[in-house]
């Protein structure tokens, strides 16, 4: 990271880093320090006092609600600021692992060549759900994100979307299954009419779902995608990256940082 | 004389006013001296009054204060060992809270009194409410002539707020209680049936005879799924403990069309979530063999699926009958299928399957009915071919554990009459022979399809089989054709019946009786004042109120059993989400005598089978096309190789 406090108090406003990482952080709902510092590609001492600088303008507020480092999220002005429709709430306890999970396998996507070439882009389960507004139905199932590869893009996947899950736990066969077939049967986008959530013949919204999984929840996933049939080749399963397991954080695992950023790098993409 | 005949007036009149003005202040001094009853029994009213809670919801609550109460006198006997201090404690509570008051620690004053107070005020407030509901109720209270009116339409709104607002709690109305009971919504109003909460039927109402009856939009699709599930949720647990026989399902949808197969979807997932192994779509996705059938029903079904004539034509029907006879009971066995089935109707195969000994009679008769032959087989074969492969097999009940047939009575009703006809044969001849299972048949609109099978047969038929029938109708002159027909449907329907929203709902109510009522009269001295004088009476008053069933809203239905009704708002049922096509083979082309397809089992139960590990057929993925390659090496750069 190469933006000074100094020069962050000098200019009297927020970097263009700070407004991709305020973005950043609104998406994921809170991330951890080393996260991140990870984010930022920057050591977690300047991240915690680039955190403090935006507890101070009231952007964010941070606390030590769980194992490891200590999380930050934004208040509700600084996603005004952001100008995004979120309801501003601090972390749930009860998701934090879940949080620091799939923040991880973000940071795993971003960090990766092939994903910056394309220009792919991140759209997380809280921008999905703002989008689908109060639509979500109880039992409809939201993917923790997608990722999008625009079309055109120089690699062989673009114009796909992907369906991102994270599993740090074991459901049944039956229930990730069904979660399985409903993303894969999905033809519109999130917030859509329930009409055009499922069209019989329509192309199907995500081309694959990738599903991120624990040494627990492995198996179980493995064996729901066998019940698929054919449409089992449209679910990839690979292991979470290093440091996503939030007991694993609190040992100081590293976390993968994404490339630092050139000068010829684009900024960020972030879709509305 | 007149002057003191005015101030005898004048004296009366104070007499009287002071009277009431004593009267008012006793009663005042009684409210404040009890402040905190009064303060909890004003808060109970209220609450009841907001949320149209019935008193007895005001007495439940005192009584399950009594062990506050009792806790709080033990604690007193414990702490004073004397019991006339444990019987002077509501008083000595009073007072002391009294005097805590008034050295301003009113939190510690109203703890002091809580124990007795509370359940007081509840059981006051009880009382209080119960007055007004009777008052009003007998058209003896209120200050307008209007109130009565008044407070029974807002009383109902609320009570239905109250009720939508208990079934949109999640998880507060199961599908099943812990007696076994199917939870069909939360009680808007119970006359003549015990107060509860929620709407409980017992699983054996569920194996009786019911009617619904609902306009299209009232919710009717969602009460049947309610009770559909309900049904083979209970039968299922009773199954597995033993103690019953597997639950069979039978829908005859008798309207057809997208709406049909749109709702045939939706009880599909709504029957997987409830338990059922596998739901069969007749005749879209399974089928079930006509020819199963003994030979002797087989004739009789293949006759009755024909129109028939009176008067000349019914020769004709006998000769029919005839031919058909012979060929279903040839020397060679019945036909295995319909193709087998018209290659009989063809003089020279009969004549050769009876030219043999000991067939002379039939030989001749095969003889005298020959030019009628040619005539019989296209009948026939311009019906078969009609019906279409759904009854052609293989298949039989046994395969699932709901069946939801698909009858075009709308759009074709020839047709539709004959599959009815054949289908409720087929069922009687399972339930009759088949390997003995709980089965609840469920026809909406089979008055539509019912000419060659009069609804009433259908429910004899049904009676003497063991069988639970629960007709739906749109409208009462939807359940059958006539009025009688209609009346005895509706009257021996020990399962209830149901009402939703309905333009004619009198001969229904009229089945749930009347109650006593009291009409009381006032003499209005201008309004709102009203004078003491009045007269009561008694009068009958519906069980089941027409007007209210005429303004239910949707997913709103009074329960009618035993001379009560229950008002419930349905609680809708979520349906999982759908699931994608399942490649296996259609049913169609299973062979017979093997287990059911995998297309006509559930997804979620070929899951729920589903074996650890890899598929056992040795299924693999598909080869990987060049965008998944891709997808997968992109994968592997950034998260390794999948984890063996």
């Amino acid at each position: 990271m190469t933006v000074s406090r100094e020069e962050r108090s000098a200019a009297g406003r927020v970097t263009e880093r700070d407004i991709a990482a305020l973005l950043f952080v609104a998406d994921m709902y809170a991330v951890q320090l080393d996260q991140l510092a990870a984010m930022l590609g920057t050591s977690e001492t300047r991240a915690g006092a680039i955190a403090l600088d935006w507890r101070r303008s009231g952007y964010a507020e941070s606390a030590r609600i769980g194992p490891g480092r200590p999380w930050v999220w934004l208040t509700r002005a600084g996603l005004a600021a952001c100008g995004l429709p979120y309801t501003a709430t601090s972390p749930a306890l009860s998701r934090l692992a879940h949080l620091r999970a799939v923040v991880s396998v973000r940071l795993a996507f971003e960090a990766a060549p092939g994903y910056a070439a394309a220009g792919a882009f991140w759209r997380g389960e809280r921008r999905l759900r703002a989008r689908a507004g109060g639509r979500v139905g109880l039992r409809e199932h939201i993917p923790d994100a997608e990722v999008h590869w625009p079309d055109g893009s120089p690699v062989a996947v673009a114009g796909e979307c992907w369906a991102i899950e994270a599993e740090l736990t074991r459901k049944t066969v039956a229930r990730t299954a069904a979660i399985m077939r409903e993303i894969l049967a999905r033809t519109g986008d999130y917030g859509c009419l329930a009409a055009e959530a499922r069209i019989p013949g329509a192309a199907a919204r995500h081309a694959r779902v990738v599903y991120l999984c624990s040494p627990a929840a492995r198996p179980t996933v493995a064996r729901a995608r066998t019940t698929l049939g054919a449409a089992a080749g449209r679910v990839e399963i690979r292991a979470l990256p290093d440091g996503a397991e939030l007991a694993r954080a609190a040992a100081s695992r590293p976390v993968p940082s994404r490339p630092s950023p050139s000068r010829d790098s684009p900024a960020p993409q972030v879709p509305r | 004389m007149i002057r003191r005949y005015l101030g005898l007036l004048a004296v009366l009149a104070a007499v009287r006013a002071a009277g009431r003005l004593a009267k008012y202040a006793a009663v005042a001094l009684v409210v404040i001296a009890a402040a905190p009853v009064s303060l909890v029994a004003t808060g109970a009213v209220t609450v009841a009054w907001l949320r149209g809670w019935p008193p007895r919801r005001l007495y439940r609550a005192a009584l399950w204060c009594l062990p506050m109460v009792g806790v709080w006198l033990a604690a007193t006997a414990i702490t004073t060992r004397s019991w006339r201090q444990v019987a002077a404690a509501p008083y000595l509570a009073w007072l002391a809270s009294w005097h805590q008051a008034a050295a301003g620690s009113l939190v510690r004053a109203a703890v002091t009194i809580a124990p007795a107070a509370i359940p007081a005020g509840l059981a006051v407030g009880g009382l209080a409410w119960s007055r007004r509901i009777y008052t009003m109720e007998t058209h003896s209270g209120g200050r307008f002539p209007t109130a009565p009116a008044t407070f029974q339409a807002r009383q109902w709104r609320r009570q239905v707020r109250t009720a939508k607002a208990r079934i949109a709690a999640p998880g507060s109305v199961p599908l099943l209680w812990h007696n076994g009971a199917v939870v069909a919504g939360a009680v808007i109003r119970a006359v003549g049936h015990p107060g509860r909460d929620l709407a409980m039927i017992p699983y054996q109402r569920l194996r009786s005879h019911q009617v619904i009856i609902g306009t299209t939009g009232t919710g009717k699709t969602t009460l049947l799924l309610r009770l559909w599930a309900g049904f083979l949720a209970r039968g299922l647990q009773l199954h597995a403990a033993g103690t019953g026989q597997r639950p069979l399902l039978v829908v005859l949808d008798c309207k057809g069309g997208a709406d049909s197969r749109r709702i045939a979807d939706r009880v599909r997932r709504v029957l997987r979530d409830a338990g059922a192994r596998s739901t069969a779509v007749w005749p879209d996705e399974a089928s079930l063999s006509l020819w199963d059938l003994p030979p002797g029903q087989l004739t009789s079904t293949l006759i009755d699926m024909v129109e028939h004539g009176t008067g000349a034509a019914a020769y004709y029907t006998d000769v029919m009958e005839a031919i058909v006879t012979l060929a279903v009971g040839a020397p060679a066995g019945p036909p295995a299928g319909a193709a087998d089935f018209l290659s009989r109707l063809d003089i020279g195969w009969l004549s050769m399957a009876y030219s043999g000994a000991g067939h002379e009679e039939d030989a001749a008769l095969l003889r005298s009915a020959a030019r009628h032959i040619t005539d019989i087989a296209l009948r026939y074969r311009t019906l078969l071919r009609r019906l279409g492969s759904g009854l052609d097999g293989p298949g039989s009940y046994a395969d699932a554990d709901a069946w939801y047939c698909i009858l075009e009575g709308t759009a074709d009703v020839p047709v539709a009459e004959a599959q009815a006809r054949a289908l409720v044969d087929l069922l009687a001849h399972y339930a009759a022979h088949g390997p003995g299972r709980e089965i609840l048949l469920a026809v909406d609109e089979f008055s539509a399809v019912s000419r060659r099978l009069p609804i009433w047969q259908l429910y004899e038929r049904a009676r003497s089989l063991g069988l639970a029938v629960q007709v739906s109708a749109q409208s009462w002159q939807g359940l059958a054709p006539g009025d009688d027909d209609r009346y005895r449907i509706a009257a021996t329907a020990d399962g209830g019946i149901w009402l939703l929203r309905t333009p004619h709902p009198e001969p229904v109510t009229a089945l749930a009786g009347n109650r006593p009522g009291m009409d009381t009269s006032r003499r209005l001295r201008g309004n709102p004042r009203w004078s003491h004088e009045g007269s009561s009476r008694p009068r009958e008053t519906p069980v089941a109120d027409p007007a209210l069933i005429r303004t239910l809203g949707v997913g709103q239905a009074g329960y009618i059993y035993r001379g009560g009704v229950t008002y419930i708002q349905v609680k809708r049922l979520l349906a999982a989400p759908a699931a994608l096509a399942n490649p296996a083979v259609p049913v169609r082309a299973r062979q017979a005598g093997q287990e059911p397809a995998a297309s006509q089992q559930e997804p979620s139960a070929g899951l729920a089978a589903a074996p650890a590990g890899p598929p056992a057929d040795g299924a693999k993925h598909p080869a990987p096309t060049p965008a998944s390659a891709a997808a997968a090496a992109l994968l592997d750069e950034v998260f390794g190789p999948e984890p063996g």
